[in-house]
This record gives structure tokens, C-alpha cells and sequence, in this order.
């Protein structure tokens, strides 16, 4: 769709597409079909020679004489087709026990290695809480109630409370993955899901978070709850 | 996506019944010349930005500029739903927004040139309507004053 927009301003695009059957109804001008999951357009994560294939078979498209086209590339990537959810991982698990900030001071050393090693490189730092303050963050996630509007100063004024939990969640869930990535590296990907719900106490308090926002009745929190732990 | 039959019932349902504007054909702007004496731009729908900058939220149809020269460490993804395993960008950029690949394209002479700035849109919206009418044409129309020569896009 954005591939069109841009086209008919003047522009020749190629577009990576993940939904072969969106690509033959919205009719991209040259796109590339790739059977990976989403996450994965270009393949494999550190894997520079298979990303420029895919990367090479897309701009290929390029020296098409008309549009539509629709080419697909023959290879599978190594993701899993499947990914594991936390009700699916939690089904046979009994909940994590421990305190989870406890558990962030824990993983804190790797989680430092993990971003010395990547550059500084980190997917932390949506919410506008600095890790070294996460042991704070999660004492107010724990005891958050619906509608309680306050309790915790580290928020960013401009952040509405539902937003703000869930950009605290995922700021949470990146510290934890990358902190497991670097004490376990080559970990398959659905492993790191079963682990994140099923063995921290993390996993236990944001599926319980959840739960709390879903009882709630409130559409909105509902919604972030979702985005949470389904 | 893996190929629909591979995935469970539900899964397939959901991704077959996502809105989708339907067309009969598609626009087409030939190459001006070849791709190796070319600028070349990147637009993403993985819901990028550098870091600091305001991060996406569900429905937004605005873009972000990152410009080209951003290193990779310092792009960060908000578009973070469940839907979809984010450890792959963790530990690696490149995987949905090839920054580091072009570079190396340029290098080797394969790409003329990188355009000065790439964008970001937000992924997964369900009624893009203000994005097809509004802000992609806009960024069409800018990209070409910036004198981009083509536009390669990527997904979440």
C-alpha cells in the first residue's frame, strides 16, 4: 500500500512482502514474497551472506518492464513457523515464583555485557525509565491497580498510565531476552519465549498484570493487556 | 509470513481476513537508470526510529526520518505486539531494516549512492486510510525532492 502511494508519486519501488495473499489483492508494483515469520524479512538475524540474497533477489526486481510483479523467494529461512505464546507456554507450567526485582538486579550484569558487546545497542528504552531504575518500575507494576492513576514518579508526565504500562512491559521483556541472549547465546527462538514465561518471576507478574487489566472491564486497558501477555 | 498452509487454522483466518485494499493492477515507474549509478532510499513499516525519538503508538499514521548514516545501534523498534517474535531485532537490525546490507551494496558498487534519510512507518494498521491518501504521498513527493531515484520497503 505504501509502495503504491510511493510509485505513483514517481518513484520506482520494491517492496518485501510477507503475505503472499495481501500482495496478490493489494498489488504492490515488484515485490518480493518471503515465507518467513514476521520479524524475519530479511531471514536471519546475523546472518549478513542469506539477508543479501533476499536483499538481492528484491532489488532484482528493479529491471521488471511492468507492474505488478510478484516474484518468491526459494528458500526457507531458521525461525520458527509457530510462535509461542504465553498461554500456550504457561498451560503446563506452574507460575514462576520469586520477586522479579530481585530478578532484574540479577540479570543486570548480562544485560550490561549484552549491550557492550552489540555497540550499545539495545531495544530498551521505550518507556523513558533507565534500566538502572527498574527495580522502582516493577514494586509499581506489581502493585498497580486499575484505575490508579498515580504511584509512580518515574512517568513521564506526557505518558497516559495504560501506555505507559505497556511501553514498560516491552521495555522489560527486551532487558530480559537480551540479558538470556547473552548468558545462552544460540537459544532457539520459541525457547526463549517458553523461558521468559514459564521460569522468571517476570514472566509470572506481567501475565498476572494482565489479568488484573482484563478484569478490569475497561476497553482500553483490555487492549494494552492484550499487547502484554496473551 | 511462512506459506498459509503451514500455519494453524486460526492463525491463517487472521491473516486472510485483514483488511487489504484490493486493485486490479499497479502503478509503474521504470528505473531511470541503472540501479548501480542510483540513490537509492529504504521506507519500513516496522515501526523504527532512532532512539530518543517519539515512539509509535497503535493507529499512528505519521512517519519518523532515520537518517542513513544512523549506525544501527542506535534504531529503536516500538511497533513491539506479541504477533511477533522481536528477539530476531534485538539481535540484529539488519533483519528487518537492511542499514548495514546497503552500506555494503554501495561499497561493492552494486547501489550508485544511499539516499540521505530512510523512514519509518508504523506496522500492522487496520485502516490505513490516512497513510494511502496522506503522509505516503507526502513522502513520496519528499523523497523525490531529495533526489532519491528509487525505494526499496520492508515489513515488520
Amino acid at each position: 500500500m505504501v509502495a503504491r502511494a510511493i510509485e505513483e508519486t514517481g518513484l520506482p519501488t520494491a517492496t518485501i512482502v510477507l503475505v503472499k495473499e495481501h500482495a496478490e489483492r493489494v498489488k504492490p508494483p515488484r515485490a518480493l514474497f518471503v515465507p518467513f515469520p514476521y520479524g524475519f524479512a530479511l531471514g536471519n538475524p546475523d546472518d549478513p551472506p542469506f539477508q543479501l540474497k533476499v536483499l538481492g533477489a528484491a532489488l532484482d526486481l528493479f529491471a521488471a518492464e511492468s507492474a505488478p510483479v510478484l516474484a518468491e523467494f526459494p528458500e526457507d529461512g531458521d525461525a520458527p513457523v509457530r510462535l509461542l505464546q504465553a498461554t500456550d507456554a504457561r498451560k503446563d507450567a506452574s507460575n514462576a515464583g520469586g520477586d522479579p526485582a530481585d530478578e532484574v538486579t540479577a540479570l543486570r550484569g548480562y544485560y550490561e555485557r549484552w549491550t557492550d558487546d552489540h555497540d550499545g545497542r539495545t531495544q530498551v528504552g521505550l518507556s523513558g525509565v533507565d534500566q538502572r531504575r527498574f527495580r522502582g518500575l516493577v514494586k509499581y507494576m506489581q502493585s498497580y491497580q486499575p484505575g490508579q492513576d498515580e504511584g509512580y514518579a518515574e512517568k513521564p508526565a506526557e505518558t497516559p498510565t495504560p501506555r505507559f504500562l505497556r511501553l514498560a512491559s516491552d521495555d522489560l521483556k527486551a532487558f530480559y531476552f537480551e540479558a538470556h541472549m547473552c548468558q545462552n547465546p544460540g537459544q532457539e527462538n520459541n525457547n526463549l519465549q517458553k523461558w521468559f514465561w514459564t521460569e522468571t518471576a517476570m514472566g509470572t507478574m506481567l501475565a498476572e498484570l494482565a489479568e488484573r487489566l482484563n478484569a478490569s472491564g475497561d476497553e482500553e486497558l483490555a487492549r494494552v493487556a492484550f499487547g502484554i501477555a496473551r | 509470513m511462512p506459506r498459509l498452509e503451514d500455519l494453524s487454522e486460526v492463525a491463517r483466518q487472521s491473516q486472510i481476513n485483514l483488511p487489504a485494499f484490493e486493485h486490479d493492477d499497479a502503478p509503474f515507474v521504470p528505473l531511470s537508470k541503472p540501479l548501480s549509478e542510483s540513490m537509492l532510499g529504504m521506507v519500513t513499516t516496522a515501526g523504527l526510529h532512532v532512539i530518543g525519538d517519539m515512539p509509535f503508538s497503535n493507529g499512528d499514521q505519521s512517519y519518523r526520518v532515520i537518517p542513513s548514516s544512523t549506525p544501527s545501534s542506535k534504531i529503536i523498534q516500538s511497533h513491539t505486539s506479541i504477533g511477533f517474535d522481536r528477539t530476531a531485532f534485538m539481535r540484529d537490525v539488519n533483519i528487518s531494516f537492511p542499514i548495514d546490507r546497503l552500506r555494503e551494496l554501495v561499497d561493492q558498487g552494486e547501489i550508485g549512492s544511499l539516499a540521505e534519510n530512510f523512514y519509518s512507518f508504523m506496522g500492522a494498521n487496520r485502516n490505513p486510510k490516512q497513510m494511502e491518501e496522506e503522509t505516503a504521498p507526502e513522502l513520496g513527493r519528499r523523497m523525490l525532492e531529495e533526489g532519491v531515484d528509487a525505494v526499496f520497503l520492508t515489513p515488520t
